[in-house]
């Protein structure tokens, strides 16, 4: 199984304040990563660092690809896609103007055909593609913003708290959909959750995340049976 | 009736001024955020090299057109060399410059066109010999420079709204104003587009400046402090992110200063309502209008986020 993102001794922070110490992570090929962490561990930090977003110091690996001083709309196209903590949803755009949006490095612009497949997926965006995104509910935004994510055809989906703020039925819902984007599109996933039972299912592998380093990881079965990892993080 | 007409025709003309400039103003506001101060100088600026550039020789329609490329690229400049060091520092500090940017570029003017500061004649893109007009049913006459003028507005804001609505650029600018983050993580070089939004402001303050110019067969120093005054106004009124309400706030002022500035006349003889009033009358309704409306009346209230 061949490494897609390798993440080395990642130094990021805002300004003078250091966030990360010196992280490791990885994601397989066609796999699942997990990061979990408590809140202020740093986990929407390494999503923005990996993204570009912030200046960082490291080495991030991509395909093979030395992607630590590349700028973030070169990361997009080199095939990484966030989809944001809060969901980052374009609430005075129309649904299917996000869409586009999400399609901006696509040389062309969005495919209709690539429309009409998450529109499959997602019937209700399909209802609602005229309206303002702002007037979706929380769970339809974050549908939407998995979409919008994927309108630029990633290889790397990064997930920050996808969760957040969502109904149990409808967290279930968006990790099936996740789950099926991995199992049935090969599609590589780092997802980043505070409590994370459903996130620790589909994944490959997991890191926990304190204070700006990763504490400890392995896989999901080995992560359950450290005890205190799984009543910090599992609750159980 | 035809005295009424007459008013709203005359405000309609003034009007599509202020529409260009606030057109100019929200063009920013929607990238950025700010006010910037300076959309009337850097128009002044832009509309005094057309002056310069016709004066040596080429026509009017390409030396407005030339002037508008170059403020183009000027208002790009403006922003990667001056908007965007202040914007790390404060958005504070955004305005200062643009305060400064207002006296500089006046002054500015001056230094490379010694004639503008003291007045220059301006020539115009349309017909305005005198017996250029329709009259219409009732006596009011409309010049066709005036409705020249009123064109170019449209025109524009319907290109602008093309841009927009229809283009990879124009999708890129609204994602910039709506959510800047999301915006790069979606892959859109972000300062880019900041820096075409500046030029595409300042080209379209050149040509506004450059109808007024026409309007009033002159330019001097001091033609664009009145007239960003009311298309600021305008701009607020409209919602100040929102193009079309730019334009409909624009013309709306145009004409309540046109009204207000002489319609009382016929009632009150003796009351002479000037144009101070008519300005203040206009800002009284504006107040009123964002006390109803705090967003203006096509702005976008924000929604929040969940
Ligand atoms: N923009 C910022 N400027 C300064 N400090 C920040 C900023 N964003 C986050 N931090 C700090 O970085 C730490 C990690 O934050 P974050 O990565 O958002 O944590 P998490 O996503 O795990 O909750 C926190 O202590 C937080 O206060
Ligand atoms: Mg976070």
């Amino acid at each position: 199984m061949s490494v897609l993102l390798e993440v080395t001794d990642l130094v990021a922070g805002y300004g003078a304040v250091q966030v990360l110490r010196g992280l490791d992570l990885s994601v397989n090929e066609g796999e699942v990563s997990v990061i979990l962490g408590a809140n202020g561990a740093g986990k929407t930090t390494t999503m923005r660092a990996i993204s570009g977003m912030i200046q960082r110091n490291g080495a991030v690996r991509f395909g093979g690809e030395d992607i630590t001083h590349t700028s973030p709309n070169d990361i997009v196209k080199l095939g990484i896609a966030q989809v944001p903590q809060g969901r980052g949803t374009f609430t005075d755009l129309s649904v299917s103007d996000n869409m586009r949006a999400g399609a901006y490095v696509r040389k062309g612009g969005a495919a209709q055909a690539d429309l009409d497949e998450w529109y499959e997926i997602f019937p209700r965006l399909q209802e609602r593609r005229d309206q303002k995104a702002g007037s979706l509910s929380g769970g339809e935004q974050q549908m939407l913003a998995i979409a919008r994510a994927m309108m630029s055809r990633p290889k790397l989906l990064l997930c920050d708290e996808p969760s957040l703020g969502l109904a149990p039925i409808i967290t279930q819902e968006l990790f099936a959909i996740l789950g099926r984007l991995n199992a049935e599109r090969g599609l590589s996933i780092l997802v980043v959750e505070q409590n994370a039972n459903l996130a620790v299912k589909i994944a490959h592998s997991v890191f926990v995340l304190e204070t700006g380093s990763i504490v400890a990881s392995g896989t999901a079965e080995d992560i359950a049976k450290d005890d205190s990892v799984r009543k910090a993080y599992l609750g159980y | 009736m035809a005295h009424l007409l007459q008013y709203v025709l005359n405000g309609l003309a003034n009007g599509s001024m202020y529409a260009l400039v606030a057109l100019g103003i929200v063009v920013i506001y929607r990238g950025t955020n700010h006010l910037n101060f300076a959309q009337g100088e850097m128009a002044l600026l832009a509309t005094a090299g057309a002056w310069w550039i016709n004066d040596k020789g080429v026509p009017l329609a390409a030396a407005i057109l030339l002037a508008a490329a170059i403020a183009f690229i000027g208002g790009g400049v403006i922003e990667f060399g001056l908007i965007r060091p202040a914007g790390r520092k404060s958005p504070f500090a955004v305005v200062v410059v643009t305060i400064g940017l207002f006296q500089g570029l006046n002054s500015f003017t001056s230094l490379l066109f010694p004639k503008v500061g003291n007045g220059v004649k301006f020539g115009t893109l349309f017909p305005n010999k005198p017996a250029d007009f329709f009259r219409l049913p009732g006596g009011a006459i409309w010049r066709y420079e005036r409705i020249g003028v009123l064109v170019t507005v449209l025109v524009i804001t319907g290109l602008l709204f093309a841009l927009f609505q229809k283009t990879k650029v124009g999708l890129a600018m609204r994602m910039v104003a709506n959510n800047p983050e999301s915006a790069k993580l979606a892959g859109v070089p972000t300062n880019r587009i900041l820096m075409m939004s500046w030029g595409l402001s300042a080209a379209i303050g050149a040509i506004g400046g450059a109808l007024i110019g026409g309007i009033n067969a002159n330019i001097n120093v001091s033609t664009m402090f009145g007239v960003f005054l009311l298309a600021s106004a305008a701009a607020t009124l409209g919602g100040l992110d929102s193009p079309l309400g730019a334009v409909v706030g624009g013309l709306s002022l145009g004409v309540i200063e046109s009204l207000v500035s002489n319609y009382p006349k016929n009632w009150v003889a003796s009351t002479y309502i000037g144009a101070d009033t008519a300005i203040a009358v206009a800002f009284l309704i504006i107040l009123v209008v964002l006390l109803v409306r705090p967003s203006g009346l096509f702005g976008s209230s924000r929604v929040e986020r969940v």
